[in-house]
């Protein structure tokens, strides 16, 4: 096992893999454990910053889940970027198996451009945010883009891929999809990334989550 | 089906922000029979697909009564002073399931001339609780006992508490009518709308992860038509129309003889559905004689639905059926008795054998 960083901020170095041309998707393969992983720090977003105030009047005094730290794994493999989010999940909901009842959920957010983007507002009419949205259960995952609070966009059709598995207490999604040309995850780049955890425990949804308050780094090979 | 995805080619009303004209309806409670028509002409009409068995976007509830979904007037939403309430979101079970029939078994199996259809829940469990599920239980006691029906359905409130709720902007108010609909393209199923609306008429679609209500049958309005509840209803109890024309049945009922009450003005969201309330029943004497110093339902319980303004409301219908007993006019019984049934639709008179289907949405 790699050691891990105990931090709020750190770089994510991602591996490469000479793996066939299926997109590396298993989340209990060896090769993850070839790569350092970075654990990262997560807060619940604020009250304040979300964009209805139902939402914020019935938050306020509902207890938040708390997956405090989401430990994060990249590897590319033949064009491919596969990303590995695991996080403590003692009681999952691994479907929507109820009208009242959330899967779990996860997701990793970049600048649209692979430069800069605000993340706090989830981006901006200017500086849009892409991302990769996975949750428990059939429907998605959903690669996503949003220009500010309130506006996150599903794609109708996307190479994105994802698989889970949830052991031990703990969620390991890996999310993967073939890297485009003149896509910010370039060989050799840095892009800044993100990630979130819904529990859906804990009812978590929209903007009500778990999140890295600043943005990481994810170092491309 | 995309039910709302764009019911108008206007700009959607901001939230808040007054429309045009406010579509409006009344029902008179004295004039409904409980049978449901209203609810199988709507379920006939809209929820027939994926995820909607167990979609009610129209139902009527006994009152006294717990509703649909279990205590729906008691699971939060709408506003307080201002402020948003936090609401519920009620189970499956509380909603009540689609239940499973064998039909085999009673039929064709063993059980043939031994038993009965029972429902089955999704996991063979007993149902314990659905929609209706108290049907005519009411209160009181013999020969006291007192109970009434109460058609609900989406309200469309000048202040509505499910689309501010939204943080995706996915429910509008139509600037042309008032009529508040879901775009199911942008809905991402968060489901604070059903938690939000305090008459819990908002239903979440598990299979599509979107929510879906009433739509005011608009594509038949659009059409000059009136919603299938209102054609279907046998007892002709809906009052549809502008509640700003001065001229409509919903205005003269609403503002000016004020007997057309909304439900739960307390909740502060401004509904556009009215109700005229039952008028209260004399109770029985010792000698099974009526009693009119007493009713066998309480003001209390009418009060509870509809606010203090009830007494007046029924008041004025008293004396206004006494007037008429009298042999004298009254315009009010005129509009309520509706003696053409299509003074009843307003401008949504048209025969919908008589539309053609291109007009249809």
């Amino acid at each position: 096992m790699s050691p891990l960083a105990a931090t709020s901020k750190l770089a994510i170095e991602a591996g490469v893999l000479d793996v066939g041309s299926e997109p590396f998707l298993d989340p209990g393969a060896p090769e993850w454990e070839t790569v350092p992983g970075a654990r990262l720090a997560l807060e619940p977003t604020p009250l304040d910053r979300l964009p209805s105030a139902y939402v914020q009047a019935a938050w306020a005094n509902r207890p938040r889940a708390n997956p405090r730290e989401v430990e994060v794994r990249a590897l590319m493999a033949r064009g491919t970027l596969s990303l590995r989010l695991c996080w403590a999940a003692p009681r999952p909901v691994p479907a929507l198996s109820d009208l009242d009842a959330f899967p779990d959920a996860c997701a990793v957010l970049f600048p649209a451009d692979g430069v800069s983007a605000p993340l706090a507002t989830m981006g901006s009419r200017r500086r849009p945010v892409a991302g990769w949205h996975w949750q428990a259960g059939p429907l998605g995952p959903f690669a996503v883009r949003a220009r500010g609070l309130g506006t996150v966009e599903r794609a109708k059709a996307d190479p994105l891929r994802a698989q889970a598995r949830h052991e031990a207490g703990s969620w390991s999604v890996v999310l993967s999809r073939p890297i485009d040309p003149g896509s910010p995850f370039g060989a050799g780049r840095n892009v800044p990334v993100a990630f979130a955890i819904w529990c859906g425990a804990a009812r978590e949804r929209a903007g009500i989550k778990s999140h890295t308050p600043s943005w990481q780094e994810l170092r491309l090979p | 089906m995309s039910t709302a995805s764009s019911g108008s080619t206007e700009a959607p009303a901001a939230p808040g922000s007054r429309p045009k004209q406010q579509f409006a309806m009344v029902l008179d409670l004295n004039k409904c029979l409980g049978c449901q028509c209203c609810t199988v002409a709507c379920k006939t009409q809209w929820t027939s697909g994926p995820g909607m068995d167990a979609m009610w976007w129209n139902i009527v509830s006994t009152i006294p009564g717990r509703g649909t979904p279990r205590d729906a007037f008691e699971l939060g939403g709408g506003y307080r002073n201002g402020s948003p309430v936090p609401g519920e979101l009620p189970s499956g079970r509380e909603w009540g399931e689609a239940w499973e029939f064998d039909y085999e078994q009673v039929f064709d199996g063993e059980g043939y001339g031994k038993t009965f259809l029972r429902p089955k829940e999704h996991d063979g469990a007993e149902p314990g609780w659905g929609p209706n599920w108290d049907e005519d239980q009411g209160g009181g006691s013999y020969p006291n006992s007192y109970f009434f029906y109460l058609p609900l359905l989406c309200m469309n409130c000048s202040q509505p508490a499910c689309l501010e709720a939204c943080p995706r902007d996915s429910i509008y108010r139509r600037d042309e009518d008032g009529i508040i609909l879901i775009d199911e393209e942008r809905c991402h199923g968060y489901r604070f709308c059903v938690e939000a609306c305090p008459y819990k008429r908002i239903y979440f679609n598990k299979e599509r992860s979107v929510a879906q209500k009433c739509i005011s049958c608009y594509p038949r309005l659009e059409a000059g038509v009136a919603p299938a509840c209102v054609r279907q209803c046998p007892g002709r109890l809906h009052h549809i129309g502008y509640l700003d024309d001065p001229d409509s049945a919903v205005h003269r009922l609403v503002h000016t003889f004020q007997v057309a009450l909304p439900l739960h003005a307390d909740f502060e969201v401004m509904p556009n559905v009215f109700y005229v309330p039952p008028l209260l029943p004399d109770a029985f004497d010792e000698d099974g004689r009526f009693d009119p110093s007493r009713s066998r339902m309480p003001l209390e319980d009418l009060e509870r639905l509809f606010g203090p303004e009830v007494q007046a409301a029924l008041a004025t219908l008293q004396a206004e059926r006494e007037r008429v007993a009298a042999g004298e006019p009254s315009e009010l019984m005129d509009i309520l008795i509706a003696r053409n049934w299509r003074d009843l639709l307003g401008p949504f008179d048209v025969d919908p054998a008589r539309v053609e289907p291109a007009r249809h949405r």
